[in-house]
């Protein structure tokens, strides 16, 4: 990285399309950022995200009543829909913001994100995972999704302080943390390609990640260590695919 | 009105208010705790509290620096945590 890098944040523009005027996220909310992001990588591309299908519960989009709300303990989903060129086909751009809240949220299972690999199978064409601690990495995955041919499906790791038990002040660092310690690696699936966005030759110890929560206060020594096994399993099983798709 | 010897200046019995006008609304995070202040002899202008601020209420000044929307503000401390120089400091501000 050379010392000119730092100011890549000055070329997103400083025009704000996220108006913070109606909406009631929390402070550091993982989600809030997430959707500022969006709407500053859809901006060249004038799409009316107001118009699109939110399920987001704190959405300025949508009435005050807490009845027609979605259920908060579901994931959030924007889904847009993608005009064709001749404007008869269209495809849809779905945005996964997971603050991982669900029930079983802290389950070992459901830390493990497997749903962009279910999509691939699917038939998107483009599947990725991002996380607001890496905007540029997010922003290009959502111009990718939105520019390529077919539907397209990116999930988003949301860090919520209120839910994982942490200080506010740590939203990006939590969120950081959960990537390099390849919890959450920054993948995408390019028609059927694997490729790994976000690569550390050194990770950081599982063991950071989850001290750093309170969501994690009941878990034993021997959880933890097994629950490192499964994150290094699964790393591992995303580096074969990388290798046999990229051979193939 | 006097209760038992205790004196209420201000408020009537169950803190009724009886005369309208006394509310008004405020926007999200008008009263946050702590705002963010810049030391502009440590920053360099690099935007990354600008790009993490989840309520978009960083902007960007005349003069290239950046300052805060006390409206928008929840005070939540990720731009201080963030800035690579530690030119963001949380201060308590009137």
């Amino acid at each position: 990285m050379d010392k000119y890098s730092l100011y890549a944040a000055q070329f997103l523009g400083f025009k704000e399309h996220f108006l913070p005027k109606g909406h009631h996220a929390c402070q550091g909310c993982g989600v809030a950022l997430a959707v500022r992001h969006v709407y500053k990588a859809l901006d060249r591309y004038n799409v009316a995200i107001e118009n699109a299908n939110w399920q987001i519960p704190w959405s300025p989009h949508l009435p005050l009543d807490t009845t027609s709300h979605p259920n908060t303990t579901t994931p959030s989903l924007l889904t847009i829909l993608k005009k064709g060129k001749d404007e008869q086909i269209s495809a849809p751009l779905m945005i996964c913001f997971d603050n991982e809240t669900s029930k079983n949220g802290a389950d070992t299972t459901n830390l493990l994100k497997r749903i962009p690999a279910i999509a691939a199978a699917a038939g998107y064409t483009y599947a990725a995972t991002a996380c607001p601690s890496h905007p540029f990495d997010l922003i290009e995955k959502v111009r990718t999704g939105w520019e390529r041919h077919g539907a397209a499906y990116i999930h988003i790791l949301c860090p919520c302080p209120v839910a994982w038990g942490f200080e506010p002040q740590y939203a990006v660092r939590i969120g950081r943390m959960a990537v390099e310690t390849r919890i959450f690696p920054l993948y995408e699936i390019a028609g059927g390609y694997y490729r790994i966005t976000c690569e550390d030759e050194y990770p950081r110890p599982v063991k950071e990640y989850i001290k750093a929560q309170k969501r994690f206060a009941a878990w034993s020594a021997k959880k933890i260590e097994s629950f490192e096994q499964d994150v290094k399993a699964a790393y591992d099983m995303l580096i074969g695919q990388c290798r046999t798709s990229s051979s193939q | 009105m006097a209760l038992g010897g205790i004196t209420f200046k201000h408020e009537k019995v169950g803190c009724a208010m009886l005369a309208g006008g006394n509310a008004h609304p405020y926007a999200p995070g008008t009263k946050p705790e702590l705002l963010p202040v810049w030391d502009k002899n440590l920053c360099v202008r690099c935007a990354l509290c600008y790009i993490y601020c989840p309520h978009a209420a960083i902007n960007r000044l005349d003069d290239g620096f950046f300052g805060v929307n006390q409206n928008f503000c929840t005070g939540c401390g990720i731009c201080h945590r963030e800035c690579w120089f530690g030119a963001v400091s949380m201060q308590e501000v009137d």
